[in-house]
């Protein structure tokens, strides 16, 4: 076994004991601390404090956060990949704020199509948008442009948004702001199933299309000379990547930033090059940093809960700036 | 001039608008007697003075001030899609009124006034030294994309400060989006000398900004000091867009807006662009106020989702226009 | 009343360098008054570099540089300016720009900070303009212009700056044979009818002899050889200066000095 593979195999070690721990720390913290022992024996023989947090105050949080940040991280790095350029995140150009819109307009308007179908075309539609208004006549694709079209339909549902906000009365819209800055507070067995669910679903698609991405990979002449119709491919992936968002944030909301930043932590930590690990790392580091993006934001300040969106984003936009700096000086943009 | 004409007409229609439309009866002689002889004890009279008139002298003031403030950074940076929504500097002055009425434990106007301009001076000094500007040449995208990270991460700690204070909730939710609504009760004064300052400023330093337009070599061979031009041109935007914040909460999306359609009344020149896309400003923040508030009644469309709503198509079509070797 | 002598530039032990690397070393130079000098070299032996000195776009390590009796690092800006012009290297002009507001933007060290636009400017605008020939082409935006239109536009801003000295950087870099006559050409008419002190920076060497009083050839260890064109560029010279085993015979039409590789 040469070193490049122990290497990557200790990451990926380190990136599943990262997620062990992340998980472990928001099972034990809260308003009432836990002791690990609480939670193991709570685990085994289902009785005592450590079995009902397990079971009703915090497992299934914390659960439905690690469907969530999968999600979005997978998500994150299909559209990485795709476009090659780090910046193309579901969340960057819009994807993630077109779903939140459409499920809080589906809600208000009481409608009882399931969060996860609304999200889901709210998705789809915001990409659509991108991609008829950033992609040329004739069918030339500048990934810069993708995303400053995108930054601009993020605007457009933010405004969309905020207009919806100022329209309710103060209980709801408390609520609504929360859940559209991303939050998984409250949540129950029905998110984590369902966020599982579907991303299940998604996952075996995915394991079908990851051998067209590596093609997409190599540049539309050599992928086609292959023998890959690679803008059917393309798009095929690109939907993929829209429902995946599309499923995290029917369960989580639109939280900014994750699937911006799990793609390259996951990749670095892993040292994974193929789409496929570079994909299931990044769908780790998404869970990582969901999980611990939500423990933070209701741990923070004592006695409040707050979305775990405002931990994201404000680890995130540095995060962002960062990147722009690194990829100046490297002149990619 | 004749688009300069055709502005300055807009302008005029939009404040009658912004006076008329809505008034239940009378419309506009209603209005034009409450201006000219006014009568303490007629309660429409009373409205009209107390509501509508600070309403238009607030667009007037936050209009004209954000349009200036556009046109200058987009001069300066050379990025066409500079905006102080855009670049961060609204959200600079947000945090800074939220965190610091938070800390003083009031929401004052003159307290929330006076918090605006460092906010917007300290966003403008971040994302210029963020996005490259300070190094000389930044690229657009570099820019735009540093005042969304920053944006973001401002308004994280604003929604983590409201959601965090229900009471907050209620008088930030409205602020935050930008409104002309309750304009009187706004330090309507203070902030107009404020946009005059920067307006002043903006006009006398036009001609160097033209010239480090063309480059900062050049610009340093046409006998200006670029260093010192940015200086002028981050008090003006810093005074502007505090003004413009002080009395209408962070608008988005004007500063887009303006400046190109200034530069069709303006041509090249600076200076006339500079008063083209004050007058457009006012013009075109009256017109949007005035159709938020009769789209769906009897609710209101905020002003700064208007904007948002123009402005957004507005840029993403010129996202689409840059230039290849702009886009560096 | 400016002195003749008030135009000339000159570089006295001039040493410039850039981190660790030194690229001018303790350099001398004379530029008379009234006459134009072209700075030749191979890429990379700091004809840009002494240039932007010469213009104080950059400080020196060591060494001066006089305009006239005037050291330039210690002058005003706004009165170096009304002095001496430089046009750097391929600038990029604002989106959708007539040819006119350019120019116009030459005029920038003559005004003050409310000043209205004067006789004076206007004048200059229009002079430059029909210097370079674009006075019919004056409200169009300088996008719709040809390549030597555009260098040309660029050259009326420096003109319209209306200087004893004028510095360029490669300003015939991107343009075809035509053209780049037409741009030199068009600098010779100004230095010949006002007697105006120019400095370029050129690749062409041919050119240079042509249309230059004075050439300077900087090789990769320093200054080669200065004055007439003639002796200027021999093969010795090209040898050292560019790792060029070349022929110089006379031009045909003028008698100047032209290079032939070999």
């Amino acid at each position: 076994m040469n070193a490049k593979t122990m290497a990557g195999i200790r990451g990926s070690l380190i990136l599943a004991a990262a997620l062990l721990i992340a998980i472990v720390l928001s099972l034990m913290i809260g308003q009432i601390r836990l002791s690990a022992a609480d939670l193991w024996t709570g685990l085994l023989t289902g009785k005592g404090p450590g079995a009902l947090t397990l079971r009703v105050l915090r497992g299934p949080g914390v659960v439905t956060a690690i469907g969530a940040g999968a999600a979005l991280g997978a998500s994150g790095a299909i559209f990485q990949i795709l476009l090659r350029n780090p910046l193309a995140a579901p969340d960057v150009m819009g994807f993630t704020s077109g779903a939140g819109l459409a499920i809080v307009c589906g809600v208000l308007a009481g409608t009882s199509l399931p969060m996860p179908l609304l999200s889901a075309a709210g998705g789809l539609a915001a990409a659509c948008l991108v991609a008829i208004l950033a992609i040329k006549r004739d069918g030339s694709q500048v990934p810069i442009t993708l995303i400053l079209v995108g930054l601009g339909i993020g605007f457009l549902t933010a405004a969309a948004n905020s207009f919806v906000v100022t329209r309710l009365p103060p209980e709801q819209a408390a609520e609504a702001q929360r859940w559209l800055t991303g939050s998984l507070a409250a949540r129950d067995w029905g998110h984590a199933g369902q966020v599982f669910g579907c991303g299940t679903v998604l996952a075996v698609i995915l394991v079908i299309q990851v051998r067209a991405l590596s093609l997409l990979e190599l540049g539309d002449d050599l992928a086609t000379g292959l023998g890959l119709k690679s803008n059917r491919a393309r798009l095929q992936l690109a939907g993929t990547g829209v429902l995946l968002a599309a499923t995290g944030v029917a369960v989580a909301g639109p939280v900014p930033f994750i699937a911006l930043m799990a793609g390259p932590l996951g990749m670095r930590i892993t040292g994974a090059k193929q789409p496929g690990g570079r994909i299931l790392s990044a769908a780790v580091a998404g869970a990582i940093i969901t999980v611990l993006a939500d423990l933070a934001a209701r741990s923070i300040v004592p006695g409040l809960q707050l979305p775990a969106g405002v931990m994201t984003g404000i680890f995130g936009a540095p995060y962002l700036l960062w990147l722009l700096s690194r990829e100046m000086d490297a002149g990619d943009i | 001039m004749r688009a300069m004409a055709v502005a300055v007409l807009a302008l005029v229609l939009a404040a009658v608008l912004t006076l008329t439309v809505g008034v239940r009866e009378g419309g506009f002689s209603l209005v034009w007697q409450a201006l000219s002889a006014f009568d303490p004890n007629d309660p429409a009279h009373i409205a009209i003075q107390s509501v509508r008139m600070p309403r238009l002298i607030a667009g007037l003031i936050a209009g004209a001030a954000l349009g200036m403030a556009g046109t200058i950074m987009q001069a300066i940076t050379r990025n066409p899609l500079a905006d102080p929504g855009i670049l961060g500097i609204n959200a600079g002055a947000a945090f800074a009124v939220v965190i610091g009425s938070l800390i003083a434990g009031r929401a004052d106007n003159g307290l929330m006034a006076a918090l605006a301009f460092p906010g917007a001076a300290a966003a403008a000094v971040a994302v210029f030294a963020l996005g490259g500007g300070l190094k000389g040449d930044a690229g657009p995208v570099r820019l735009t994309l540093a005042g969304v990270a920053l944006s973001a991460m401002l308004l994280s700690f604003v929604s983590a400060i409201i959601l965090a204070r229900n009471e907050a909730l209620e008088v930030f939710r409205f602020w935050v989006t930008g409104s002309l609504a309750q304009a009187g009760m706004r330090p309507l004064g203070y902030m107009a000398i404020a946009a005059v300052f920067g307006a002043c400023l903006a006009i006398a330093i036009a001609p160097r900004i033209e010239a480090l337009s063309l480059g900062s070599a050049l610009a340093r061979g046409l006998g200006t000091k670029p260093g010192r031009i940015q200086l002028g041109a981050l008090v003006a935007v810093t005074a502007l867009t505090g003004a413009a914040v002080g009395v209408a909460g962070p608008v988005a999306f004007l500063g887009l807006l303006v400046p190109r359609l200034a530069r069709r009344a303006g041509g090249h020149v600076l200076r006339r662009e500079l008063i083209a896309s004050a007058i457009l400003g006012a013009a075109i923040l009256l017109f949007a106020d005035t159709i938020g508030r009769i789209v769906i009644p009897p609710t209101e469309i905020r002003v700064g989702t208007m904007t948002a709503l123009i402005g957004a198509p507005m840029f993403i079509w010129m996202a689409r226009r840059l230039r290849a070797g702009a886009s560096a | 009343m400016m002195l003749e002598n008030d135009n000339a530039l000159k570089a006295e032990g001039l040493t410039i360098g850039y981190g660790e690397r030194t690229v001018i070393d303790n350099l001398s130079l004379d530029f008379p008054a009234g006459r134009m000098t072209a700075i030749l070299g191979p890429n990379g032996c700091g004809k840009s570099t002494l240039l932007r000195a010469l213009a104080r776009l950059i400080t020196p390590g060591k060494g001066k540089v006089t305009l006239g009796s005037d050291n330039i690092f210690s002058m005003d800006t706004r009165a170096l300016a009304r002095r001496l012009a430089i046009l750097p290297q391929a600038s990029k002009a604002p989106e959708g720009i007539t040819v006119a507001d350019l120019v116009r933007r030459g005029r920038t060290p003559w005004r003050g900070l409310f000043s209205a636009w004067s006789e004076a400017d206007a004048a200059a605008v229009a002079r430059a303009l029909k210097e370079v020939g674009l006075t019919d082409m004056s409200e169009r935006p300088i996008d719709q212009l040809s390549g030597g239109q555009r260098q040309r536009a660029w050259v009326a801003l420096v003109l319209a700056q209306d200087t004893p000295c004028l510095l360029l950087d490669e300003p015939t870099t991107w343009l075809d044979l035509t053209h780049q006559i037409e741009v030199l050409s068009l600098i010779r008419e100004r230095n010949r009818a006002q007697g105006v002190t120019v400095v370029t920076v050129l690749h062409d060497l041919n050119l240079a002899a042509r249309f230059y009083d004075t050439l300077v050839l900087l090789g990769p260890n320093g200054m080669v050889a200065a004055g007439a064109p003639q002796d200027v560029l021999t093969e010795d010279n090209l040898m050292i200066g560019f790792g060029l085993s070349a022929m110089v015979v006379p031009d045909p039409i003028t008698g100047t000095p032209m290079v032939v590789p070999r």
